[in-house]
């Protein structure tokens, strides 16, 4: 009776082995990193320690740490949901963007007063947002079209669609570079602690993260859309309208993708800015991936991977490597851990070890 | 624009846009024969692309680039196989994950090698000769149509040949074919499963490293960073409006290559270059609908004689 409060469920042990796999995936790419800085660098250690440690060199670069993290936040949870549901669509990235151009021409229009231009700014975003995710999911509702492949097509059309009016009704000319016309001011989100590069987004980011956690995990709709992504079978017999679950998620998470868009452009800058994908929707997946759909960790990765990218652009400036090392770090732990039979022997002789002792407990009682 | 439509040119660039389409659909058709869901196509033709351009840079020899390019795109392949099918990775994502390492890592080798981050045009790299072919380039009309493409392209549609032979034809063929359709049953007759597929995937690896090849070493003289721009998507796009044969998605290709050539001229019909830039995701969306919703037909007219 005493030993038995050390005997593990099988369950406990296979959680335990989710993280134990998360952080051999982070030390398999560290150490890829350090090979890859070590072919480029000419002192290898210390630009190895930037990237390891870089950002807590000055209060700076946390708070670029910070302001990183507040578009993941976003994208993060929208690709966690839409997962949750099964539906594996990567239009996050097309309604990202088709977001911020959405908001862009909301926040163009002059003499709205404040709130209300910024909620009406967000409500344009979100809009766009889900139905550029939401799109796809009605192809695969009513015409049985593989989801990846169409929102795939859909992020492009997205792009396209965006950049067209950004390049042609909404261009200033007198701006000097390809951009739009300056947002109007009562369209830009108030700061936070006075700082240029935190806007009340992370707070928004935050309260996303919260709501879509409490939807998914706490209220039926939630209990619908796992139990739809874990078989759509099961979910049709316990009578839950699978195809409407489907599109209501994939809305939603669009929806989010499309406000994440609005406040990193309304956040941090003056006019519409980006010529091409900005690889936050594609950055979601992967935190989706690190989190297994769960939003509540959201936050945590979004956390490391911002922290990732501001310790390679800061290696980018007092080294020779170039940022995209983040790529192929990113590419080495989404595949460690999405990996099952990664260390899955290791895994199965603890599993079996503590079936034997918990057997001869029981016996020996 | 009809003009241009019904013009000599028009074909040629079909044919031209198309060739690294043909590669990437026969590579797609492969893939879904074995029933694997691929989607690292752009991660290995860019490492083919990047792959050529270096050893036929530093080789000066041309089908050292060949030799090269594919290897590198068959790394990639390999590595998809081998953690989705011993490693229990879902597919899906390891092809995204693929295709990050592809665009970042091509990035960094490029940048080891030649100093630059955006293109490898300081590398003397070479590239796949024209063809002239004798007789028909004298035929007017024809002859400017069909001859004078690189040899890529003419390779491309023996491509489709050979993979339609393969699958249907031979006994590899067969086996992939029933290791796609049903694993258990292919298992009975004592199919190794998992090699198979293996098979099928570095195949089909080998095939999509040459459209990684056009790219860098015809369509355009050099490497230059994500150059594949969505193109492994579009022919998986095909493939899937195709429904994995090879013929079928040949057209689809071909249908792409229209829609991306017509895309290419449209600023000199006024068109704003972004229309163009869209139309061929833009083809791509309808015909999968249209596709989809004949095959939905299709399927209540056989549940209702049913």
């Amino acid at each position: 009776m005493i030993n038995s409060t050390k005997i593990k469920t099988t369950k406990q042990i296979e959680g335990n082995f989710r993280i134990i796999r998360t952080l051999f995936a982070v030390l398999i790419a560290l150490v890829f990193a350090f090979f890859l800085i070590a072919t480029v660098s000419d002192n290898v250690l210390k630009d190895f320690t930037t990237l390891l440690i870089g950002p807590l060199a000055n209060s700076s670069r946390m708070i670029t740490v910070i302001s990183k993290m507040i578009p993941l936040l976003f994208t993060g949870v929208a690709v966690s949901l839409v997962y949750s549901a099964g539906q594996i669509n990567i239009a996050a990235e097309g309604a990202f963007f088709a977001g911020a151009v959405a908001a862009t021409s909301v926040a163009l229009i002059e003499g709205i007063p404040a709130p209300i231009h910024i909620i009406l700014t967000i409500l344009a975003g979100s809009v766009v947002g889900a139905m550029v995710m939401g799109i796809p999911a009605i192809m695969h509702v009513k015409y049985d079209v593989v989801t990846i492949v169409s929102s795939l097509m859909m992020n492009y059309v997205a792009l396209y669609g965006g950049l067209y009016l950004i390049l042609n009704p909404f261009r200033d000319p007198l701006a000097g570079f390809e951009a739009s016309f300056p947002f109007a001011k009562s369209a830009i989100l108030p700061h936070l602690f006075g700082n240029q590069r935190l806007h009340i987004g992370l707070i928004i980011g935050f309260v996303v993260v919260f709501l879509i956690s409490i939807l998914l995990y706490n209220r039926p709709f939630g209990y619908s859309i796992r139990t739809v992504g874990q078989n759509k079978k099961f979910a049709n017999y316990s009578g839950i309208p699978v195809n409407k679950t489907i599109v209501l998620t994939s809305l939603l998470a669009g929806a989010i993708a499309g406000i994440g868009g609005t406040v990193e452009t309304l956040g941090n800058y003056s006019r519409f800015v980006y010529t091409g994908f900005t690889n936050h929707g594609w950055d979601g997946i992967m935190l989706a991936v690190l989190c297994r759909n769960n939003p509540r960790l959201i936050p945590f990765a979004a956390f490391f991977l911002a922290y990732l990218k501001t310790s390679a652009d800061s290696l980018n400036l007092t080294s020779k490597i170039p940022p995209e090392i983040i790529s192929v770090i990113q590419a080495i732990i989404i595949i460690f851990i999405a990996a099952e039979r990664f260390l899955a022997k290791w895994e199965h002789r603890k599993i079996v070890a503590n079936s034997q002792r918990a057997l001869a407990i029981e016996k020996g009682e | 624009m009809l003009d241009y439509i019904f013009s000599v040119n028009f074909i040629f660039a079909v044919i031209r846009m198309g060739t690294p389409l043909l590669f990437v659909g026969m590579a797609a058709v492969i893939g879904a024969k074995a029933n694997i869901l691929c989607i690292a196509y752009e991660g290995m033709m860019l490492f083919a692309a990047l792959g050529g351009v270096i050893g036929s840079a530093y080789s000066q020899n041309i089908f050292v680039g060949m030799i090269t390019g594919i290897l590198a795109g068959s790394i990639i392949a390999t590595i998809f196989a081998y953690f989705v099918l011993y490693l229990n990775t879902k597919p899906l994502l390891t092809g995204l994950a693929l295709n990050t390492f592809g665009t970042g890592g091509t990035v960094y080798i490029m940048y080891l090698l030649t100093g630059m981050k955006l293109d490898t045009s300081s590398l003397a790299s070479l590239q796949f000769p024209t063809v002239h072919i004798p007789i028909i380039k004298d035929i007017p009309f024809i002859g400017p149509m069909l001859s004078g493409h690189n040899f890529l392209s003419y390779l491309a549609f023996v491509v489709v040949i050979a993979v339609w032979y393969f699958i249907f034809k031979t006994k590899m063929g067969l086996r992939i074919r029933a290791v796609g359709e049903d694993p258990d049953a292919a298992a009975s007759v004592g199919i190794n499963v998992k090699k198979t597929k293996f098979i099928a995937m570095i195949i089909s690896g080998v095939i999509a490293s040459l459209g990684g090849l056009f790219m860098s070493m015809g369509y355009m003289p050099y490497f230059t960073n994500a150059m594949t721009a969505g193109r492994g998507f579009i022919g998986i796009a095909a493939q899937n409006l195709g429904r994995g044969n090879p013929i079928f998605t040949m057209i689809y290709t071909l249908v792409f290559g229209g829609a991306m050539a017509i895309g290419n001229t449209a600023q000199s019909f006024r068109l704003p270059s972004q229309f163009a830039s869209m139309t061929p995701y833009l083809v791509t969306l309808i015909g999968l609908v249209v596709i989809g919703s004949r095959n939905k037909k299709l399927k209540t007219k056989k549940q209702n004689i049913k």
